[in-house]
Formats: structure tokens, sequence, C-alpha cells
């Protein structure tokens, strides 16, 4: 569900808020660092300015920063503004909804099975934040948050 | 304090605090003792359901007024019982005083249901108290009460009409008969200015009613329709306001191609509406409540689709002019009252004489001007203080008191309006209700 777009974008914001308060980073530096396609990077940051979680400055001492707190930005609400609704598959968004040509939606047990999946998946993604993500440096830091 | 039974005194007998009461006393707890504290002697009968009129209704149909949200239709079964074959459908819209004898009536069976546990007080509350174990409750007639807990339901609070007294609340003592041809203004344009124009208008007004509000924006009308099934996984939380109006647009305009009707995407985002508010970042709140709120409220806050009929054909006719002005001032003429507008997007001064001026400015949100003896206290000693966005009391996630220091009071909560800072919606009993059900039983579970 996750798509290379949401990651990255994710990876972007990570750097962003590693980079410190009011410090900005140029698309080049950052599409560098993670091995992002930089014209790929420009379309995330730029919806990702869109929506309100981060600035840009034009010019030679310009680039992008968070345009907020990184304890602000939860990961959920990132993903929801690059990939859509939280949905594993398709027939589980309710607005972005597109059934399967070849199952009934009410009858479908694995659809409700997805519902169900969705919600988890909410839960964990709405709860962790920007800083929370910029903290989980190795596998050994990760079964923190899935228990927090 | 009683040695057995766990203690709760509610402060404020309007819906907010007969609700909390009556989520109480489901319990079965036999030792359980709740006192309910009105000082106006009408029990659920706050601000809001207390209205004189006929006319003055419940804008939310029915079917939405039940004082417990896991018995959706309690008040619909409630209304066929004293009203037996006068509604069709449970899609109607009640008088606001119908509704307040309904909250007496849940209060009355709650108290019956182990008799002995309800004890309801008329009294002021001056002051309370936390103590170690408690809370002191001090009472306008000398005495107090301790408890375990109290909750402060105090609810909407009118606040003066503007200019010193010229301006007057539809209503109240000021609002002497009119000459029914004398040109009235009416300054808001909410669901208070439709009281006011309803009252002018059962009394056969016929002058001419300027309506004043910044936006001059009409409130809109309910219509039967379901709401969207929307799901916390597809809502856009957390983002910019402007980002999140360009989704809800393109969700209206797509449910609206469906043949839908945009109350739908309206009331189906409603269970949501608390946490989009607490994604946002101040920033976020604030430019909400300045520049988004007046235009959501006027879709939000609906008027019965009747009301709403006649309000329009008035404005159709003439009778009634919207005028998009802030308020400048006020003064007494020789005919009546001088007031001063300044019309949006001007500098200019626009001078109207009128035989009246109504303040429907809605209600008081600063805790720091409060009227009421026990808000004043509270703030004044340090024990709470405005929200950050001063729309009301500073309170946690679990509606527990937070004071000027930043401590959270372990034993006084809140609820109803007084907590919109945390949760902005939570005017309306079917938001209401809910917070009292999780206060009633986070209060009941505790040790």
């Amino acid at each position: 569900m996750l798509t290379r777009k949401g990651k990255y974008g994710l990876k972007a914001l990570a750097a962003l808020a590693q980079a410190g308060e009011g410090q900005l980073l140029g698309v080049a530096e950052v599409a560098r660092a993670n091995a992002i396609p930089k014209k790929f990077l420009d379309a995330i940051l730029a919806e990702l300015r869109n929506a309100g979680f981060v600035r840009s400055r034009k010019g030679k001492l310009g680039g992008y920063g968070l345009a907020r707190a990184a304890d602000e930005i939860m990961i959920g609400h990132v993903i929801r503004v690059l990939d859509g609704p939280l949905a594993p598959i398709p027939c589980a968004s309710r607005t972005r909804y597109q059934p399967c040509d070849d199952c009934d939606v009410e009858t479908c047990q694995v659809r409700h099975l997805m519902l169900e999946v969705r919600n988890a998946i909410a839960e964990v993604l709405d709860k962790t934040s920007l800083t929370q993500l910029t903290a989980l440096g190795g596998a050994d830091a990760l079964p923190n948050i899935m228990t927090a | 304090m009683s040695p057995v039974g766990k203690t709760i005194t509610i402060i404020g007998g309007g819906a907010s605090g007969v609700l909390l009461a009556a989520h109480l006393l489901r319990s079965d707890d036999p030792d359980l003792r709740v006192t309910l504290i009105e000082r106006q002697g009408q029990l659920g009968q706050g601000l809001a359901y207390s209205a004189r009129m006929r006319h003055h209704r419940v804008n939310v149909p029915a079917r939405g007024m039940s004082a417990f949200a896991d018995s959706p239709d309690h008040f619909w079964r409630w209304l066929q019982r004293r009203e037996p074959g006068r509604h069709a459908s449970s899609f109607v819209f009640v008088p606001r005083r119908q509704y307040g004898a309904y909250l007496e009536d849940v209060l009355r069976e709650a108290g019956d249901r182990i008799p002995g546990r309800l004890r309801v007080l008329s009294e002021e509350v001056l002051a309370l108290n936390e103590t170690r174990v408690g809370v002191e409750t001090l009472l306008g007639n000398g005495t107090s009460i301790a408890s375990h807990w109290a909750a402060l339901a105090v609810g909407h609070e009118t606040q003066a009409a503007r200019g010193r007294g010229i301006a007057v609340r539809s209503g109240s003592e000021s609002d002497t008969p009119l000459d029914p041809d004398a040109s009235v203004m009416i300054l808001g344009s909410g669901l208070s200015m439709v009281d006011a124009w309803i009252s002018l208008a059962e009394a056969q007004h016929r002058g001419p009613i300027t309506v004043v509000s910044r936006n001059g924006l009409l409130p809109t009308g309910h219509r039967d329709v379901a709401p969207l099934s929307i799901d916390a996984a597809d809502v856009p939380f957390g983002t910019s306001l402007t980002y999140l109006a360009r989704w809800f647009r393109d969700l209206v305009r797509e449910t609206e191609s469906q043949g839908g009707d945009w109350r739908s995407v309206v009331d189906g985002l409603r269970p949501y509406n608390q946490r989009l508010w607490q994604s946002w970042p101040q920033r976020e709140r604030r430019q909400f409540l300045r520049h988004v709120r007046p235009w959501w409220n006027v879709h939000r806050h609906r008027l019965p689709p009747d009301l709403h009929a006649r309000l329009v054909q008035a404005v159709a006719r003439g009778q009634v002019t919207l005028v998009a002005a802030e308020f400048v001032g006020i003064e007494r003429s020789e005919t009546g009252v001088r007031a001063t507008l300044r019309p949006r997007g001007t500098d200019e001064r626009q001078i109207m004489d009128v035989a009246r001026v109504y303040d429907c400015g809605g209600v008081s949100v600063d805790v720091r001007a409060s009227n009421n003896p026990l808000v004043q206290h509270l703030v004044r000693t340090g024990a709470a203080q405005a929200d950050s966005m001063h729309i009301g009391l500073d309170i946690d996630d679990h509606c527990a008191l937070v004071g000027a220091d930043g401590n959270v009071s372990q034993r006084v909560r809140v609820v109803g309006p007084l907590t919109r800072g945390r949760f902005f919606e939570i005017e309306a009993v079917p938001d209401i209700r809910l917070q009292c059900q999780a206060l009633a039983e986070s209060i009941l579970r505790a040790e």
C-alpha cells in the first residue's frame, strides 16, 4: 500500500527534520542522499508544500524546510496526502473506492478483513510523528513503535 | 465525606449537566451519589432549551437528539409517546422548550432507576477547592459539599448586549413591544438571528429588517439525506486548510455528480471534526476560526427546512436585507438608535437609523470575562485558564481541568461547550452525549 512516492516523501521529510528547524535543504541534495530521482522528488515536495507540511524558498540560498515542528507532523497524515486513503486494497477505501470486477463488496470476506487491517494501519501511522520516525535508526528500534 | 460510594457534584443543570448525570446514573452501583446543582432551578433548560416560543426550534432532527448515543431513538420514542401520531417521521424539528422537557424526563427517570442516588440543588456555586482526596464545592448559601469528583457543566453564557445596553437581546426584558412598521437591525447572522427574526415575524412585524454580519451569509437549510459513509482512513488530517478545502470540494462535487447532496458530505465528516481540529497546529486552528468558521457554520448548523424557506422568502420579498459589514458603534438618536457600520471591504462608514438593534452576536467564549462567579473564581485563583485559542477552558484529552501552572486537575472535569478549545465540535447534543458517556464511564471506572 505504501507506494514509492509515499516512501520517498517520508524519507525526504525525515531528512528535512534531521536538518533541524529553520534549515533549508536543496532538492538535489536530498535526492542524492536518499537515492531519489530529482524530478520525482520535485513533484513530491510540491505536493507536501500544498498540504502545508513543508515550505520552500526560491533562489540561491533556497530549498525546502519543514513548515511545522516535526512532532506535529503525523506519518499517517503525510501518506494520505501522497498515496491517498490508507487502504491496503482499493476496495477498502470509501471515498476513493474502487470495487473489484469479480466480487460482491457486501459479502467479500477478504474486503471485510482488509477494512480491519486498514483501521490497524491508521491506528499506528496516525500516532507516529515525524520525530518518532527519525528516531527509528536501526532495525532494533522498530519493535518499540509497534508496541507503543 | 461519605466513607462509602463514589460521589460526584455536577455544576450546571443545562443539557450538558443533565446528560452527564443521566449517563452516570446508568451505573448499577447502589452507593453512587450524584448532586446536580443548577442556579436557575430549571433543569435541562440552559441557554439552548429555555427558549419560550414554539418557533424557537431545535436545529437537529428528532432522530439525532437522543440523550444516549447507544439508544439513538430514545428521544424519538419519547416524542411519539408525548404526541402520538403527530409526526410522520423522525426528520422533525421540535420546539426547543419541548427538548428541555425531554431532558427533565431523562433526569427524572435516571434518578428513579435506583432511588436515593440523585440530589438536585437550586443554588449558586461560588468556588471549588480541590483537596487531596476530593473537591469541596462552596455554595451561595454559605454551605459546602464534599465529593470525590466535580464536573463543570456551565455551558453557554450570553454576554451583555453591545453598545452599553442600547442594543437589546431578543426575548430579554428590554425587548419591549415594537411598532410593527418600525425599522429594525439585527447584528449577527447565525441561529440567534433566526430566533430574533422569527420572534418578529410571529409578532406580525412588517417593517424592514436589516441583518448585519461580517460575511452577509445566511444559514442553510436541512434536507432529509443520509450522511456519507466516510472513513478515518480517507480523511486528510493535519493538512493545511487549503488542502482540506480542496479535498472537501472535490468530494462534494463527486457526491453531487452521483446525484447526492453536499449535506451528506458535511454530515459524513462530522464524526471526524474533533480529530481534524486536534490534528491542526495552532496556526491552522486560528486560521480556521478567522477565515473558515463563518462559512463552515452556515453549512454545518442548518435550519429546519420550513423555517429556512420562510427566511429565504422574507429576503426575496425584501423585508429582510442582508448586509455584509462590520458593526462599528451605536448611539441613541431622537427616533431610536443610530448604528454605524463599515461595509465589508471598504473603509467607509455607513449610518443607519433604526428603531431598535438586536444583538444576536452569539455566546461569550472568553472565560476571563465570564459572569459566572465560579468561572471567575477558578480563573482568578489559577485553578483554570483559557485554552490557547481563548474560546473556552483549558482541559486535557480526558476533560480534566488544566490550571494556569499547567497542572492537570485530578478531580475536576469539564463537559459541554466550554471544552471547545480542545474539541471544537462540542456544541450540540449528538457530540455532548458522547462526551458525557465517556466521562461518566471513566469516573465510574476510576478508583
